[in-house]
C-alpha cells in the first residue's frame, strides 16, 4: 500500500467522521430551506407526526384542518377487535362465575327462619333513588350492550333493516335518558354515602371473603365490605362514565376526534366493568341472599335477617328499640306505606 | 374492473375551493354538511401547500369496521358506499375515518346527528339508479352516466385527478417525469428551477 492509496482512504472516511460530531448537513439549499425534499416535509405535515401543526381550511367545523388523524383507526380497531370480544368474554365469565357460586352455595337463608319482626333498613328516599338508578342503569346497559355488540350478535339474527330500527332506537334513548344516570348518581351519592365509610372489622371481613374462609359470619354493621366496595365502584366509575358520557352526547362544544375517541373508550370500559359487577349485585340482592330483596322492595328487613348478615347493626335496632312487631308492620304497610315511621333509622 | 380512486396532486392544488362548491351544487348537499374540502398546510409560509380531500374510498375502510349498524358496503368499482336508511347517526365513521370524510347534519336540539353523508364518487347509493329517492339522500348519480366524478372534471389545474387507479397514477407519474425529479423528491426540483 503507497502513500497515495493510504491518503485516498483517510479522504474518503473524514466526511464521516466529521457527520459523527455535528448534526449533518442535509441539503445543499441556501439557509431557511427546510429540506432537500419538500414532499417529505408536506407528508410529515399531513400526517400529523409532530402532533402541533394543524393546517387551515374555508370549511369550518370540527378537526377540518386536519388532513389524516391517524388515531382514528387504531381506536376503530381496538373497539371492533378488543373491546367487543374482551367485553363479551368478561359479561360471560361473571355469569359462569355468578351461576357456579349459586351451585356451590345455593341460596343463603338465614338460620331459624324468619322471625316475623320487622326492622327499617332503607328510607323511602333511600329506596327510591335505588330504584331510579336501577332502571336508569338497566335501561342505558341494554342499550348500549345493543350499540355494542348488536352486529356481531343481533344483525345475523333479525338482518340489518330490523336491527337498524332496534338500534337507532337505543342510539336515541340512550341519549335521551343518559343524563338521568348521573341525576340518580348523586341522589345515591348523597343518601347513602355517610353508610359507606370504612369501618372497624371492615377489613377482616374482606380478608375472609366476607365469611367464605375460616367459619361462620363475619360481624359487620350496617354495611359489609363488600356492599361497600359495591357502592364506592358504582358511585366513581358511575361518574367517570357519566362524564365521559356528557362529552360524547353532545358533539357541539367543538370537542375534536381524539377527545371523541378517548371518552368512548373511558366510557366503554367504566359501562362495561360497572355491568359486569351489577351481574353479581343483583344475583344477591335478588336471588343469593333470602330476605334481601324484600329490604328493597319494602324499605323493612327481618330482624333475623339484619342479625344474620349484619349482626352488629341488628343489634343495634334492638337496643334502640326499633323492631316493629309483625302486627304494626302490617298496619303500615296495609295502612299508609308512605308515612314516615317514628323509628326512622337516623334519628 | 375498474378501482376508482381520487388523487390531488400538491404541485398544482391552487385551493380555489371550486371542487368544493361543484359538489355541494351537483348533490345539493344542505348547509353544514360539506363532502370535499380543501386543506392548505403551511398557510402563507414557506413550502405552503394545498390538498382536495373527501372520501378516499379506502380498500379496508375503518368506517365500514366500526359501523354498529353495518351499512356501508363496497362497490365493484371498488368504491365505499353507505345505505341511509340503515345508517344510525352515530358518528362512530367520522371518529374511525383518517381523512375526517363522513359529515352529519345538525338535526334536532344539542346537535343531535342526523343520517351521515359523505362522497359517493358521485355513484348514488343503493337505490335504483336515477330514482328521484336517491338524488335525495346521495345526490346525482353520474358513475352510469358514465361520467366521473363532478370535483376532479371540473379541477381548473387539473390537480385533482379521478378515475380508475391505473390511468389516474399513469398520469401522475408522466407529470412526475416531466418535472424531472423522483417521486420521493418532488418539489426540491421546483424549488431550485423556480
Amino acid at each position: 500500500m503507497n502513500i497515495q492509496t493510504l491518503l485516498l482512504l483517510v479522504g474518503l472516511l473524514l466526511p464521516q467522521l466529521s457527520l459523527a460530531d455535528g448534526p449533518p448537513k442535509q441539503n445543499n439549499f441556501p439557509d431557511g430551506v427546510s429540506s432537500q425534499s419538500l414532499g417529505a416535509d408536506l407528508w410529515r405535515e399531513v400526517r400529523q407526526r409532530d402532533l402541533q401543526s394543524s393546517g387551515v381550511s374555508q370549511v369550518k367545523g370540527v378537526d377540518s384542518g386536519i388532513l389524516i388523524n391517524a388515531h382514528g383507526d387504531q381506536w376503530a380497531r381496538f373497539r371492533t377487535s378488543k373491546l367487543t370480544t374482551y367485553g363479551s368474554i368478561a359479561l360471560a365469565a361473571m355469569f359462569g362465575l355468578v351461576f357456579l357460586f349459586y351451585v356451590i352455595r345455593g341460596k343463603i337463608g338465614i338460620e331459624g327462619g324468619f322471625s316475623g319482626n320487622m326492622v327499617q333498613r332503607f328510607t323511602d328516599y333511600q329506596r327510591i333513588a335505588h330504584w331510579t338508578l336501577a332502571i336508569v342503569f338497566l335501561f342505558l346497559a341494554i342499550t348500549g350492550l345493543i350499540l355494542l355488540l348488536g352486529r356481531p350478535l343481533l344483525i345475523p339474527l333479525f338482518g340489518k333493516g330490523v336491527f337498524s330500527i332496534l338500534a337507532s332506537a337505543s342510539k336515541e334513548g340512550h341519549n335521551l335518558f343518559g343524563p338521568l344516570f348521573l341525576v340518580s348518581l348523586l341522589m345515591m351519592l348523597f343518601s347513602y354515602v355517610s353508610r359507606n365509610i370504612y369501618e372497624k372489622g371492615d377489613l377482616t371481613w374482606l380478608l375472609r371473603l366476607g365469611g367464605s374462609i375460616g367459619d361462620g359470619h363475619v360481624s359487620t354493621g350496617y354495611f359489609n365490605m363488600g356492599e361497600k366496595i359495591w357502592y364506592w365502584i358504582v358511585i366513581l366509575i358511575g361518574l367517570v362514565v357519566a362524564l365521559s358520557g356528557l362529552i360524547l352526547v353532545s358533539p357541539n362544544f367543538g370537542q375534536g376526534r381524539v377527545i371523541m375517541e378517548l371518552s368512548h373508550i373511558t366510557h366503554t370500559i367504566g359501562a362495561l366493568a360497572l355491568i359486569v359487577f351489577s351481574v353479581a349485585h343483583i344475583y344477591l340482592g335478588w336471588i343469593g341472599s333470602e330476605g334481601a330483596m324484600e329490604g328493597m322492595k319494602t324499605g323493612y328487613v327481618d330482624a333475623s335477617w339484619a342479625d344474620a348478615h349484619h349482626d352488629r347493626w341488628g343489634k343495634e335496632c334492638r337496643d334502640q328499640g326499633l323492631v316493629i312487631s309483625a302486627e304494626e308492620y302490617a298496619r303500615l304497610q296495609g295502612k299508609n306505606p308512605a308515612v314516615e315511621v317514628a323509628t326512622e333509622q337516623g334519628k | 374492473m375498474a378501482r376508482m380512486k381520487f388523487y390531488c396532486d400538491a404541485e398544482r392544488c391552487i385551493e380555489c375551493n371550486a371542487c368544493v362548491t361543484a359538489c355541494k351544487n351537483e348533490h345539493e348537499i344542505p348547509w353544514g354538511v360539506n363532502r370535499r374540502r380543501v386543506v392548505t398546510i403551511k398557510d402563507g409560509e414557506q413550502g405552503e401547500r394545498s390538498l382536495s380531500v373527501a372520501c378516499m374510498h379506502c380498500s379496508d375502510a375503518p368506517c365500514a369496521t366500526v359501523c354498529p349498524v353495518d351499512c356501508f358496503y363496497t362497490t365493484g368499482d371498488g368504491i365505499v358506499l353507505h345505505d341511509k336508511d340503515i345508517c344510525i347517526g352515530c358518528g362512530y365513521c367520522f371518529y374511525a375515518c383518517p381523512f375526517g370524510a363522513p359529515q352529519f347534519p345538525e338535526e334536532a336540539a344539542f346537535a343531535s346527528r342526523g343520517k351521515m353523508d359523505k362522497c359517493t364518487f358521485c355513484a348514488g347509493g343503493p337505490e335504483e339508479d336515477h330514482s328521484s329517492d336517491e338524488y335525495k339522500k346521495y345526490g346525482r348519480n353520474r358513475l352510469s352516466e358514465g361520467k366521473l366524478p363532478l370535483c376532479a372534471e371540473m379541477c381548473a389545474t387539473k390537480a385533482l385527478l379521478s378515475g380508475d387507479a391505473d390511468v389516474v397514477s399513469d398520469i401522475y407519474r408522466k407529470r412526475v417525469i416531466n418535472r424531472g425529479s423522483s417521486a420521493f423528491n418532488w418539489g426540491g426540483n421546483a424549488k431550485i428551477t423556480g
